[in-house]
């Protein structure tokens, strides 16, 4: 594991307001994540694990504090600006409606190789590769709507990896499923942590599946109330 | 591309309403535009062959002939100088005379043509309108009249009347004629005020062996209104081959209200096509807002994974554009069949008043429509235009969406 952070935060404040009222959701978090980590940010509903994973993700702007990724501010940034980042160095898994209903499960794949201008050859290849990786090779002729839960949420993984990002921030992905597939696909994510030293950081309240990875971030009313590096499986 | 084919197919319903918001309004305006098309044609082809002619050279208007068509003592300068113009497809001598036509206690005031009926045959289409009787030839005494006219004088072939000339340039003159033929012109005017007699016998009339009104001229390649450059251009080198004393006018020029009612017709299909261009865009811009109200989500992800907000906005253009497409084909292609169709069925017969208009106005008495290439291309294009223009709005709003709220709509 490399030494220098991937992504820094400082200070880190977002608070919501609607008409009169402020929502702190984020108070001051700071973190550091490194290249090839397999984090998990734990924490009760409302404790700010999806706020974090937006901010870092360039989806939202903090209220105050900064964002480095690869040393670079992201405060700086323009939306199109984030928006090529968010193309080029972040895959996104999300809790639901990860994948585009009139694309198949190859072409979903295949979506940001297309958004980054990669030639069709090529990322059709890279699709089918990383889909043959995941055993799910056998859908990609499916649409979504044809394949199961667990199955959409490995395709989800397989675009989210396919591009190669720097970093890959998974909102609650196992939210919608079962014990069973939840842990399948944890098991799928560390193995690409593991075998592609991708890194991984991903949301989640299901104490389950915090024995897989080798570092747990706890969030609790928006603060870091625990950050446990672990010797995983 | 095959993304948006889907799209479309997914949300059949809507994609056919978007289809045919876009379709109707140019099927509508083909066959619009192939009736003013096949009007203007109709009134511009019975004008200048029953009446008028493209061009007409007359002696410029003198004092002496006060509101009659002046006369021309010697057409030779005028024939000379036809010989000499390129493009004159055909052209005839004519003594045109007011007169006065009595018989027994009625009267009517009438223009007499005088024509040289063998030289008119080819391009005139009186001999085929002849309903009653036989034509008029150069050797014989009598006339031919509108059916109309026989009918108010009570006259019937073979019956005589009284010409009783008037002409400022001439005096009065009085000649008995018989009426050898009755006409049935298509213009119901001409029809009450046309006698067509031989120009020998006019002639008599003006007491002149030589005299004319006019020279007709038929401009050679004229296959309908579109050519009227074509005579602009005849009536451009005449008017420089003629001596001062002679003027050039053109059909327009002869039949003011016909080419008014031609300039009022285009103006107005632009105001129906300007309605129905806008009740489209207004569907157009309705159905492609609901599409990506519905497809919020979708959007949102696609944002989130790092679309730029112009693929977002091509992204939504390019089905708006399918429709667009496919809707301003569909509608031209099924207005130039039906066109066709009617064509082939010789046209939709018209009764009563309609009938009537149609022949006051100098059409056919069936309704006829022709296939406006341009007018049609015009059509389906600035349709198919204001649908994507009509599409751009909630394209655009779609690429401005926020990723996070985008993902967090609930339909």
């Amino acid at each position: 594991m490399s030494n220098s952070p991937l992504i820094q935060t400082i200070d880190l404040h977002k608070t919501y307001e609607t008409g009169t009222v402020a929502t702190p959701a984020l108070r001051g978090v700071v973190l550091e994540l490194r290249e090839k980590e397999f984090t998990a940010v734990a924490g009760p509903s409302g404790s700010g694990k999806s706020t974090l994973l937006h901010l870092l993700g360039g989806l939202d702007r903090p209220t105050s504090g900064e964002i480095l990724l690869e040393g670079r501010p992201m405060s700086t940034l323009s939306k199109d600006a984030l928006a090529r980042l968010r193309m080029t160095s972040i895959g996104f898994v999300f809790q639901a409606y990860n994948l585009i209903p009139v694309l198949t499960v190859l072409e979903n794949t295949a979506f940001v190789l297309e958004l980054q201008g990669v030639a069709r050859a090529e990322r059709i290849e890279r699709a089918r590769r990383i889909l043959s990786e995941l055993g799910i090779d056998q859908y990609a002729d499916q649409f979504p709507q044809r394949i199961s839960g667990g199955e959409q949420q490995r395709v989800a993984v397989a675009r989210a990896v396919v591009s190669e990002p720097s970093i890959v921030l998974a909102d609650e992905p196992t939210a919608n499923l079962d014990t069973v597939t939840s842990l399948e696909l944890i098991d799928l994510m560390r193995r690409l942590n593991r075998d592609k030293g991708a890194t991984f950081l991903f949301a989640t309240h299901d104490g389950r599946l915090l024995d897989r990875v080798n570092r747990l971030v706890t969030l609790v009313d928006g603060r870091i109330a625990s950050d446990e590096v672990r010797d995983s499986a | 591309m095959k993304a948006a084919i889907r799209h479309l197919i997914r949300n059949r319903r809507r994609s056919l309403l978007t289809l045919l918001a876009v379709l109707c309004p140019v099927y509508i305006l083909v066959i619009m535009f192939g009736f003013a098309s096949a009007t203007m044609n109709d009134m511009f082809d019975t004008v200048t062959r029953v009446d008028t002619g493209h061009l007409q050279i007359r002696h410029v208007e003198t004092r002496a002939s006060g509101s009659a068509t002046p006369l021309i003592q010697d057409p030779a300068p005028i024939l000379a100088a036809l010989a000499g113009t390129e493009g004159i497809e055909w052209s005839t001598v004519r003594l045109d005379l007011p007169a006065l036509a009595s018989a027994g206690d009625r009267s009517r005031t009438v223009l007499i043509q005088g024509v040289v009926p063998e030289e008119i045959d080819p391009i005139s289409s009186m001999r085929s309108r002849i309903v009653e009787g036989a034509y008029i030839t150069s050797d014989s005494p009598g006339v031919i009249v509108g059916k109309e006219f026989a009918a108010l004088l009570q006259l019937e072939v073979g019956d005589e009347f009284v010409l009783l000339g008037a002409h400022p340039e001439i005096g009065v003159v009085a000649l008995r004629v018989p009426v050898v033929g009755i006409v049935d012109v298509p213009i119901a005017e001409l029809g009450r005020s046309v006698v067509q007699a031989p120009l020998a016998l006019v002639r008599e009339l003006a007491r002149s062996p030589s005299a004319a009104t006019s020279v007709v001229v038929r401009v050679a390649g004229v296959t309908g209104t579109w050519d009227t450059d074509t005579i602009d251009a005849v009536a451009q080198n005449l008017r420089a081959a003629l001596p001062s004393d002679y003027e050039v006018l053109d059909w327009r020029d002869l039949v003011p209200q016909v080419e008014v009612y031609m300039r009022l017709l285009n103006p107005a299909i632009a105001i129906v096509a300007a309605v129905f261009f806008a009740l489209g865009a207004l569907v157009v811009l309705n159905t492609v807002y609901l599409s990506v109200m519905e497809r919020t989500k979708e959007l949102g992800l696609i944002l989130s994974l790092g679309a730029s907000r112009g693929h977002v906005v091509r992204m939504i253009l390019t089905e708006a554009a399918l429709l667009a497409a496919v809707g301003a084909a569909g509608g031209a292609v099924a207005g130039v069949a039906l066109i066709l169709l009617v064509e082939a069925l010789g046209g939709i017969p018209l009764s009563g008043d309609f009938q009537l208009f149609a022949k006051a106005m100098g059409m056919s008495p069936a309704l006829h429509l022709r296939v406006a290439a341009l007018q049609t291309l015009l059509a389906a294009s600035a349709m198919a235009a204001v649908a994507l223009l009509a599409a751009w709005y909630p394209a655009r709003r779609a690429s401005h969406l926020e990723p996070v709220e985008a993902m967090r709509y609930v339909e």
